[in-house]
């Protein structure tokens, strides 16, 4: 393992190689200068790395902990070329059993790692199966912000959990969720990943348990000891005051993308009443009966447009920042377990200092801790900006995708206008009017 | 093609009856219009008319209580004087909205068989929530300004009206103009409504064209009633879609704050919103061009409508006196042959009381016969009468029609063009918008 790189590591924000490389580089996580309790002097190659709760990691696999072998691998979630796994979600079926009545839907990967042992899988995968999968990654990577999935329960009663509305909306939710994991470079090895992406029976293997894992471990609980943390370094309370400021900007979109559609939707309900009044008049009428016709149904075509675009905002545009929500609780959760594991070892340094006449060298088990506050640190910053890029990647995707439905609106509005004006000109040979 | 050039079109190939809106400077006569030549030049060719400005005066009402009121200034002046270059002052006075009432009701009495042009509204109807509805707004008082000046324009340019002494007096007289109209004593002339309203329940022989003409009337007056409710309605929400969209501007300003790379992008993508929400209020202003159009033409169903019952009226008229007629002479019959044909109580009571002396009976023939010949003098006037009435009013009916179908065809057009406008900006703002948000992020 090379150590030229943990000169990337201090505080000053994880960079990773695509990142260097582009003028415009995410900046979000280089605000403050390193801090002091975490300079990483020696090299992680010959560690021996262990989960907080003392199980081995395995560190030639790309899949263990360390971050700096994450970040020497190329990020090529953003490149999409050197891409070697794509997993979609589709085809969303019900299923009726005799105790519930549930839907399933298909996930198919293409893959070329060597961790699969087939290069293509299909196999149906309901709600819990996903959940399952995100509780299982929460466990065993704890130092890894993990994409959220779609509300668990459906908040609103009325809302039909089999209409198709409902359903699409949670299929594009669970996409991108497996999407998100697959682009991760430390997440998409994780075992349990494999197995919801290729195992025939998911729930046998969810029975059998621990036994088919790796050395990874299982049900991994962070023992949070209650130790009180002394102080925050700057960058992930910055972090954290990030996310809180976020969080709100993301309510207040979302209440006004709430009203907009309501009130879209009352402008329609005029609309349908205006359009009709002028057919109403055209049948009184003679030489204006087809300009008044016209002007009639260039109103209902408005009408559907408006239609239409108040439903795609509603579908399209506020799932996604419900989500992000989400996405954002997981991620104070992980700064919190953050903020425990510096705790931790602030608590243990103190306690060695306290009696460091006694002891001449630091004991290993503070070691350990201060390793484990390094990697956990690291890794949060390199999923950091990953989750800053994709955030922009998403905003800038939705606020477009915004953009363009309106100005389709517009345009369908605008030719169907337009092709009223022919029916209210003179006629160019200037026919005699009909007895009106 | 812009509502306004195709209006000018309009102006130039079409005869002088059409009002101009707005533009008093109307080009030669149409050499194809009968009625010019028969009846010479209405008083629009020889007089630019306009109403101009609007003021605000105090003074003492009928029950000398202080009260504010709107003033007009009308301005005319001969056309001539602008052709030639020579820019002479033009003459004017102010006129309040009562004033111009007055010359109106005088010309519904005095032309009975003319669809005569409507005022603008005497109270703002069909507001939406925006809209004042005080008559004191200054942007209702500009609206009535444009309307008043409409009307001037309308009556000068009409073939029969605008030959009017009264209302040539109301353009240049300053003072006791209102005395010279009650001198004229049409008030008297007026019909009673009641007198209307039993025409219409009792005519025997109505008139098919007018009955179909009152009927298309009502059905006019009532959809454009539903449709100037309903668009004021629909204005409302416009108005409440665009202007929530001014919470994203600020909304996207305070988030743009906390971002460091996408934050330019959010800021300028914030202003575009602010821009599209304030756009909105220009757009429903020139909306209310449009409904005042449609208002125009509410009120001209009115017009429409007593041009009707005053058909009705006549001819009700005319009934009742050949009815009269009739009766008078089987009376006649009766007395003179001194047969009962129907039974009456006059001959019961003769039956009972005894007959009538011959000398009594001869008396009675007389004035039956005066009566007669009278009741047949009244049914041929009310008869003629009906007629030239008849002649008249479809003349103008006629013309009103054309004249509604080129007016609505602008409007509607114009109405049109607005739309495609607003549709553009909103094109336009939400590219901008677009062109922010895709620098967000590479």
């Amino acid at each position: 393992m090379s150590v030229s790189t943990p000169k990337l590591l201090p505080s000053s924000g994880k960079k990773s190689i695509h990142d260097i490389f582009h003028p415009l580089s995410c900046e979000e996580a280089a605000l403050t200068p390193p801090s002091p309790e975490l300079q990483i002097t020696s090299s992680t190659g010959d560690k021996d790395f262990s989960l907080p709760n003392g199980t081995p990691v395995d560190t030639s696999s790309p899949a263990s902990s360390s971050s700096l072998l994450n970040r020497l691998q190329l990020d090529d979630d953003l490149d999409g070329e050197t891409r070697d796994l794509f997993v979609t979600v589709d085809d969303p079926k019900k299923h009726l059993s005799t105790m519930e009545t549930y839907i399933t839907y298909r996930v198919t990967t293409k893959t070329t790692r060597t961790e699969f042992d087939l290069p293509e899988y299909s196999v149906r995968r309901r709600y819990q199966d996903f959940d399952w999968l995100r509780n299982k990654l929460e466990d065993t990577q704890p130092t890894h912000i993990i994409p959220p999935l779609p509300e668990k329960f459906v908040v609103k009663g009325v809302v039909d959990r089999f209409s198709e509305e409902f359903v699409e909306t949670r299929r594009k939710a669970l996409d991108k969720f497996l999407k998100r994991i697959a682009d991760h470079p430390v997440l998409s090895f994780n075992d349990n990943f494999n197995v919801f992406l290729s195992a025939k029976d998911l729930n046998s293997y969810k029975k059998q348990g621990m036994a088919l894992l790796s050395k990874m471990g299982e049900s991994v609980k962070y023992v949070t000891g209650g130790y009180k943390l002394r102080s925050r370094p700057l960058e992930f309370a910055a972090m954290g005051d990030y996310l809180d400021m976020f969080t709100q900007k993301l309510g207040t979109i979302d209440r006004i993308a709430q009203r907009i559609i309501k009130e879209q939707a009352e402008y329609l309900v005029e609309l349908r009443e205006y359009g009709p009044l002028y057919s109403n008049w055209a049948s009184a009428e003679g030489e204006l009966r087809e300009p008044l016709e016209g002007v009639s149904s260039c109103l209902a075509n408005c009408s559907t447009a408006l239609e239409e675009l108040t439903e795609d905002m509603s579908e399209e545009f506020l799932p996604v920042f419900r989500e992000y929500v989400l996405y954002i609780e997981s991620m104070k959760n992980v700064l919190k377990k953050r903020d425990q594991v510096q705790a931790e070892y602030e608590a243990k340094l103190e306690a060695v200092a306290f009696r460091k006449e006694e002891r001449p060298c630091v004991p290993t088990d503070v070691e350990k801790c201060q390793d484990r506050v390094e990697c956990f640190n690291a890794d949060l910053k390199a999923d950091w900006d990953r989750w800053q890029n994709n955030k922009r990647q998403d905003f800038r995707l939705l606020l477009t995708g915004m953009a363009d439905r309106n100005i389709q609106y517009y345009e369908k509005c605008l030719a169907a206008w337009e092709s009223v004006i022919p029916l209210l000109q003179d006629k160019p040979d200037g026919k005699g009017e009909m007895p009106s | 093609m812009r509502g306004s050039e195709i209006l000018e079109r309009m102006a130039d190939s079409r005869s002088e009856d059409v009002a101009v809106i707005g533009n008093t400077d109307l080009s030669a006569a149409d050499p194809h219009n009968n009625t010019m030549t028969e009846e010479g030049v209405p008083l629009l060719k020889t007089m630019e008319i306009s109403v101009s400005e609007a003021e605000k005066r105090t003074g003492k009402n009928a029950v000398s209580m202080q009260e504010v009121y709107t003033v007009y200034l009308i301005e005319t002046r001969p056309v001539n004087t602008i052709s030639e270059g020579l820019s002479a002052a033009p003459d004017s006075l102010w006129r309040r909205y009562s004033e111009f009432e007055l010359l109106r009701n005088y010309l519904l009495v005095t032309f009975p068989y003319i669809v005569v042009p409507p005022l603008p509204e005497k109270r703002a109807e069909f507001v939406w929530h925006k809209l004042s509805a005080d008559n004191m707004d200054p942007d209702f008082v500009e609206r009535r300004r444009i309307g008043l000046e409409n009307f001037l324009l309308r009556v000068a340019s009409h073939s029969v009206l605008s030959k009017d002494k009264i209302f040539y007096l109301f353009l240049t007289q300053d003072d006791g103009w209102k005395d010279v109209v009650y001198d004229t004593g049409f008030q008297a002339k007026a019909d009673s409504r009641l007198k209307a309203l039993n025409a219409t329940f009792r005519v025997k022989h109505p008139d098919k064209r007018y009955t179909e003409l009152k009927h298309y009337s009502d059905e006019l007056h009532s959809v454009i009633s539903q449709l100037l409710r309903v668009r004021a309605k629909v204005a409302d929400r416009l108005y409440g879609v665009y202007k929530v969209h001014g919470n994203y501007g600020r909304v996207f300003s305070e988030w743009s704050a906390i971002e460091r790379e996408m934050g330019d992008g959010l800021q300028s993508a914030g202003h575009h919103m602010d821009a599209y929400a304030a756009s909105v209020d220009d757009i429903l202003e020139e909306e209310e061009h449009y409904a005042d159009q449609l208002k125009e033409y509410l009120y001209y169903s009115e017009a429409l409508r007593a041009v009707c019952r005053k058909h009705e009226l006549i001819q009700y008229e005319l009934e009742m006196a050949a009815q009269d007629l009739v009766s008078k002479k089987q009376q006649r019959e009766e007395l003179a042959t001194g047969t009962v044909r129907t039974f009456s109580l006059k001959g019961m009571t003769s039956k009972l009381f005894g007959q009538e002396t011959p000398e009594q009976r001869e008396a009675k023939l007389k004035i039956l016969e005066q009566q007669i010949v009278e009741g047949e003098e009244l049914v041929k006037t009310s008869n003629a009468e009906c007629d030239e009435y008849v002649r008249n009013a479809w003349v103008d009916i006629d013309r009103f029609k054309e004249q509604k179908n080129q007016d609505l065809k602008e409007a509607l057009i114009s109405y049109a063009v607005m739309q495609i406008s607003m549709c553009k900006k909103g094109i336009q703002v939400w590219n901008n918008a677009k062109e922010c948000f895709s620098k967000m992020s590479h």
